[in-house]
């Protein structure tokens, strides 16, 4: 299991630095073939910005990973480490079935376009381009879920030391 | 208005991660209306429509590369060796740098790490007194949003042209825009260095050896601002073009040049640059269908409507709003600010007589004192990490920088031309 996960995790960082690093190469070789030489791929621009969209979720989940999504950090800091462990249980299982609605529902609208044969530039087929929709959704659901079992787990065994000491 | 509105608020305030409660109040509103909830990935996709977008995974990845090499020192340098001799010189070194620096690197706290660092025992050696060092610090780890690329003039941009406004907002217009305001904030926080006791004498001869020096050591960095905005201004590339050069130049001159990032960590930095615009674009992902929501349920146009009933005149208006987004600042960080309120704020203030532009600086502006006014601005918590003192230091140490940029912010609000003479040109 450890390593399918980190499996997982190494997929996911060699993505993020290969489309960066295609992100740069064709960005930069699109002006070049414009201002030199008056001319440019018509495929580069959508399939850059499709490059994007993928940069932009795959760094999300692993931002899942690492507990670097951007939140509001005010009321936790009057709380007491029982109460926040608690709490990151309730807010981990909302956001992990937030996050798993989307994902089932986009994997719903992934799967039409599917069937659908819907094309997007130069013939490729939009369901290849939308897919990542679905499967970061669902990672990053999964992520929450994991971290929600984990602070319950460490709330119940804190919970059970406190009720042992004081008895 | 439900019950589930101030649930969700209980929710964010309560840390989660603010993505998914925007994605929850859109998918309860579409819900509530019947509508096939697949919406929300559709209007995720529309991350692939918008080509600005391209912009900030490459600047993003261009300041990383900066924060790691060597180029702060290089900044720090300079600055000094040009601005030293002034009254007052090291303080207005420390302004200027940092404001040059977050303009590259984004406001990200990134500024108090690598340059706080170096100036906090510099200013210490010269004199200054303590109180003053960590205020000017702080308050500095913010200064330079208003300066090209700096990441959230381009979100405010991005956001701003999803509106289909009359008027177009360009990135191009805001970079100039925001110009002058940024100078004032520098100089009236540079006139404030010069009038601390005791200070006069602590400074340097100018040296034109060392001047030269300094700027020969840094002369592969020095041509990036001519190459962004003169590339930008010049008509030769779009702004996202201009940060693919930017990308591509400083990746060749810090790793294959100065070669002080190494081949080996630099896999490294290109994940950690992402996962930082991943928290960023899944923000404006979800946020596109929460705004799409609250378009189709007319809520801008309600709100419109009750502000105009209760707000009669323009100058009351702009009072609130530096109220409203001051308190925003506190709470809120500032690119999810920017996808959330831009969109209800930016229809009512064009009602009102408010350019779209000018509103661009006006809330960037109030945005980079919340970074620092307590009891939530992300940048004291940096401040009291990165020097090792109480929170509660230094909020008392960032008052008089606090009440010195907020008058910057004033004056930037009730003027506005000092903000479109520039892009009008």
């Amino acid at each position: 299991m450890s390593s399918v996960i980190k499996t997982l995790h190494r997929l996911e960082d060699s993505l993020l630095v290969l489309l960066l690093g295609s992100l740069v190469v064709m960005a930069s070789t699109q002006i070049i073939l414009r201002n030199l030489f008056d001319t440019g791929l018509v495929w580069v621009d959508p399939l850059l910005r499709v490059i994007v969209l993928w940069l932009g979720l795959l760094g999300a989940t692993v931002a899942a990973r690492e507990h670097k999504h951007i939140q509001i950090d005010v009321l936790t800091r009057l709380l007491s480490q029982n109460t926040v462990l608690l709490l990151q249980f309730v807010i981990d299982q909302f956001s992990a079935w937030v996050c798993l609605v989307i994902a089932w529902h986009g994997a719903r609208w992934v799967q039409l376009d599917y069937e659908d044969g819907i094309t997007s530039f130069i013939g490729v087929p939009a369901w290849i381009l939308e897919i990542i929709i679905p499967i970061s959704f669902g990672i990053i659901g999964l992520r929450f879920f994991i971290q929600s079992i984990y602070a319950g787990w460490h709330f119940q065994k804190r919970h059970n030391t406190q009720a042992a000491s004081d008895s | 208005m439900s019950l589930t509105t101030p649930l969700l608020l209980i929710l964010a305030l309560l840390r989660t991660p603010l993505f998914v409660v925007i994605a929850a109040s859109a998918m309860l509103g579409f819900y509530s209306e019947e509508v096939d909830l697949s919406v929300i990935s559709i209007e995720i996709y529309r991350l692939a429509d918008m080509s600005v977008l391209v912009a900030i995974p490459l600047f993003t990845f261009a300041g990383y590369l900066l924060g790691e090499s060597q180029a702060s020192t290089r900044l720090l340098n300079i600055s000094n060796s040009l601005l030293g001799w002034m009254p007052g010189g090291l303080a207005i070194v420390a302004i200027f740098a940092c404001a040059m620096f977050t303009a590259f690197t984004g406001a990200s706290g990134i500024t108090i790490i690598a340059l706080g660092a170096l100036l906090y025992p510099a200013l210490k050696q010269s004199g200054y007194n303590e109180k003053f060092n960590l205020g000017l610090l702080t308050s500095s780890g913010s200064l330079g949003l208003l300066f090209a690329p700096s990441l959230p003039l381009i979100l405010y941009g991005v956001v701003a042209q999803q509106m289909s406004l009359e008027e177009p907002v360009g990135i191009d217009q805001l970079f100039l825009a925001g110009i002058f305001p940024g100078l004032l904030m520098l100089v009236m926080l540079a006139i404030y260095s010069m009038m601390q006791p005791g200070i006069s004498s602590q400074h340097e001869k100018f040296d034109r050896r060392v001047a030269l020096a300094a700027l020969l050591a840094a002369k592969w960095e020095i041509p990036l601002p001519i190459l962004i905005l003169g590339g930008i201004y010049g008509g030769y590339f779009a702004v996202s073009e201009a940060a693919a050069v930017t990308a591509l130049y400083v990746l060749i001159v810090e790793v294959f040049i100065l070669r002080e990032i190494t081949l080996k960590n630099l896999p490294v930095i290109m994940r950690d640059s992402m996962v930082l615009v991943g928290g960023i674009m899944i923000i404006i992902g979800v946020s596109l269908a929460s705004t799409n929501y609250l378009i189709d349920a007319e809520i801008p146009t309600r709100l419109f409507e009750w502000t105009q009933q209760h707000i009669g005149d323009r100058l009351t208006f702009l009072i609130l709003l530096n109220l409203f987004l001051l308190v925003l600042g506190m709470m809120l960080d500032i690119f999810s600010a920017l996808v959330i309120f831009v969109p209800i704020i930016l229809p009512i203030a064009i009602g009102y007589d408010i350019h779209p532009v000018h509103l661009g600086i006006i809330f960037l502006a109030n945005m980079q004192l919340g970074y620092f006014t307590p009891p939530v601005g992300m940048n004291l918590f940096i401040a009291s990490y990165r020097f090792d003192k109480p929170v509660m230091t230094l909020y008392k140490a960032t008052i008089p920088f606090f009440l010195i940029l907020l008058v910057a912010v004033l004056i930037i609000t009730y003027w506005p031309a000092l903000s479109l003479s520039l892009p009008a040109l």
